[in-house]
């Protein structure tokens, strides 16, 4: 196998349960190099928690990431997986998370948003992290909102500046949880176009959405879940047509119809 | 004479006590908020041991009255050996008091940041220690701070019980003048609206709804 | 340990009483103020919002030395517990007063609206639709304060009521074992307060499960 094969993201026999309780069942999944993908499915299928165990956010029960190729942490103690603190914090540096509920620093002005974990994550300086930061908004739309504290933006402006704070990191990945839940449909828009023209210039992502439009124009390949375990997947546009598990095309439907 | 003439005659002497107050509100202050940080992650702790010392401790230095705390302090230490002068025994019995009801005060702080805070900081690859710092200490700050500062003005008025054990404070300088010219209603009085006027004005000054809730510490 | 719980135990009597008397002269008292702090008239809101801020802005020990050795030489001889409850009584009448108005304040405007469209008068609007919401939200508050209020109880002991401070300082004289005779004082009073907690805690959930229905 040469290093081209070597898939960006690899996920084997993921398992996630709380307190006992499994909802995330051996998953495994592929995710090459600028691929987009979305994660669809219904409420309680697993798909934050899925997607909260690639960054370690939710430790999985069992099962290992792979970041090129890498093994995140190693081995496993009193069934969870175990992960040193320097490896952890180096995994989540190359893996970008936005939040449907934003979880910007509201102690923070928008350009401190973006800086801070530049100089206190990576090591940059704080001259470097700045300007980086500035990069950043400006690719967002918002360098003239760099000043101002989040609790004054519009709930897609604070969104926008969430994927500037995690993109000022170089993430290899960058993972989406409903990033639109929480916005009236306009305000969405303004953040979907973000996503959309990061996918083109080549961002891997990762995207839990209820946005099917969104699903099927931007990105490669839609995986539906449900029940803790992947059901069905394809690339977006023939998935989306032509569905063939009977759970996927009773979703599907039901979402249309709504 | 007039009330305001007796007063007049008192002020000299009440107001070294007023000073003596202050620095007790103040050295109680120093005392008791590293205590109470420390109380308040003490309860928050993983360990059930450390959060079960934690517990019992403050419930036992908000469950028993002030009054006792003091006591205890100045005349039940000396029984294992330890005999501390009366300023020095308010300001820790009053530093006691002070961390059991600010731990409470910070913990609640603590846990008002919201969970995706944290979150995020993680997901940034920030170590535990710079989450603490740089993201949940500071926003934990500006909600602990009116309620903190409405404790430092119910501890002042605290600080009174230590005329339980002589500390030359306010009101023992007011009892004592009183108890020498018999003028008691007036000595009294005077003292009272000296509490008054400072609690009154940094309430007035903070704006802070309604600091003074509960009974003294 | 036993002999002196027994000297300590004779206080508890004083202790409870000074705390119940003074609660109930708060309560009383307290609700007459609460009404008259919410008056639209400006003549009968301010002195009471003045006379509430200031017994609250003064040390308790302060009052009560100024109800036993002031008022008291100057009208009437009050014994020591007769001071200790009409000073406690004075403070808890102001706070809950407090407690009520917040009480009468979490009644939705809805509920006042309903009463006047029914053309109530205000009294009836008072009595049979206010207070009785009221009510159910002023009782963990209260007895929270009623807890407060059995501590403060123990500076009583400085004008020389006999309760349980009182006894455990005259023991520690005695004895010249303060750390345990205080320590053990201390634990009873905890000892006192958990009937008004448990109270406090049934209401809350009692409240809790009133606001779900
Ligand atoms: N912190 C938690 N503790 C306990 N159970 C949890 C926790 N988080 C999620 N769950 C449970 O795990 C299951 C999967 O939840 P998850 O949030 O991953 O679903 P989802 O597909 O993201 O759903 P949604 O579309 O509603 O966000 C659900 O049954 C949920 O109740
Ligand atoms: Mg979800």
């Amino acid at each position: 196998m040469t290093t081209l094969d070597v898939p960006l993201l690899r996920l084997q026999d993921i398992c996630v349960s709380y307190k006992g309780n499994r909802v995330v069942h051996d998953v495994s999944l592929d995710v090459a190099g600028g691929e987009v993908v979305a994660l669809i499915g219904p409420s309680g299928a697993g798909k934050s928690s899925l997607l909260r165990s690639i960054n370690f956010l939710e430790t999985p029960e069992s099962g290992t990431v792979l970041l090129s190729g890498n093994e995140v942490g190693a081995g496993q103690r009193r069934g969870r997986t175990q992960v040193s603190k320097t490896a952890l914090a180096a995994h989540r540096r190359d893996v970008g998370m936005v939040f449907q509920s934003f979880n910007l620093f509201p102690h923070l002005s928008a350009v401190e948003n973006v800086a801070l974990a530049q100089v206190h994550s990576l090591g940059r300086s704080r001259e470097e992290a700045k300007k980086r930061a500035y990069q950043e908004l400006e690719h967002v739309g918002l360098r003239d909102h760099a000043e101002v504290s989040p609790a004054k933006c519009s709930g897609g402006q604070q969104q926008r500046i969430a994927i500037a704070r995690a993109l000022a990191m170089d993430p290899k990945l960058m993972l989406f949880d409903e990033p639109t839940s929480a916005l009236d449909p306009e305000l969405g828009l303004e953040v979907l176009g973000t996503m959309r023209r990061l996918a083109h210039e080549g961002m891997t992502m990762i995207v839990v959405t209820h946005e099917m439009h969104f699903a099927q124009d931007v990105a490669d390949r839609i995986v539906f879940m449900a029940d803790g375990r992947i059901v069905e997947q394809g690339p977006a546009k023939e998935l989306m047509r032509n569905p063939q598990h009977e759970r996927t095309i009773r979703f599907l439907k039901a979402v249309r119809d709504r | 004479m007039s009330l305001l003439q007796e007063w007049q005659n008192f002020l000299p002497d009440f107001l070294p006590g007023l000073w003596v107050t202050v620095k007790l509100t103040v050295s109680s202050l120093c005392v008791g908020l590293p205590l109470g940080v420390l109380l308040a992650t003490g309860t928050t702790a993983r360990g059930r041991a450390v959060r079960w010392v934690a517990l019992t401790l403050v419930e036992l230095g908000r469950g028993a009255p002030g009054l006792i705390v003091l006591y205890l302090v100045y005349y039940g230490l000396p029984q294992v050996g330890l005999t501390l002068e009366n300023f020095l025994a308010a300001t820790v019995a009053l530093g006691i008091s002070t961390g059991a009801y600010t731990s409470e005060i910070i913990r609640a702080g603590l846990n008002a940041v919201p969970r995706g805070q944290r979150e995020a900081a993680r997901a940034l690859g920030l170590s535990p220690f710079k989450e603490l710092r740089l993201v949940v200490l500071p926003q934990a700050l500006r909600i602990v701070i009116p309620p903190l500062v409405g404790f430092a003005i119910v501890l002042y008025q605290g600080t009174s019980l230590a005329f339980a054990i002589s500390t030359p404070e306010l009101l023992s300088r007011a009892y004592n003048a009183a108890s020498i010219s018999f003028q008691y209603t007036a000595a009294l009085t005077l003292a009272g609206v000296m509490y008054a006027v400072l609690s009154l004005t940094a309430v007035a000054l903070l704006g802070i709804r309604n600091p003074l809730k509960r009974g003294s510490p | 340990m036993a002999d002196f719980l027994q000297v300590l135990a004779t206080g508890i009597q004083t202790t409870v009483l000074i705390t119940a008397g003074a609660f109930g002269v708060g309560v009383v008292l307290g609700l007459p103020l609460a009404l008259l702090r919410r008056s639209r008239n400006w003549l009968l809101r301010a002195p009471v919002i003045a006379v509430v801020e200031v017994i609250r802005a003064v040390p308790p020990i302060v009052w009560l030395f100024l109800v036993y050795y002031g008022l008291s030489s100057d009208l009437a001889q009050l014994s020591t517990f007769q001071a200790a409850v009409g000073g406690l009584g004075l403070i808890a009448a102001a706070y809950m007063s407090e407690i009520y108005r917040a009480g009468i304040e979490a009644v939705p405007d809805g509920q006042w609206e309903a009463g006047r469209a029914l053309a109530l008068p205000n009294l009836s609007l008072y009595r049979r639709v206010v207070l009785p919401q009221a009510l159910v939200v002023v009782i963990p508050p209260a007895a929270t304060y009623a807890i407060a209020l059995l501590k403060d109880s123990a500076i009583a002991s400085v004008i020389g009521a006999q309760d349980i401070t009182f006894h455990a300082f005259q023991e520690t004289q005695a004895s010249l074992q303060g750390l345990s005779v205080f320590a053990t004082a201390g634990l009873l009073y905890i000892l006192l307060s958990l009937p008004i907690a448990a109270v406090a805690r049934y209401a809350d959930r009692a409240l809790v499960q009133r606001m779900a229905a």
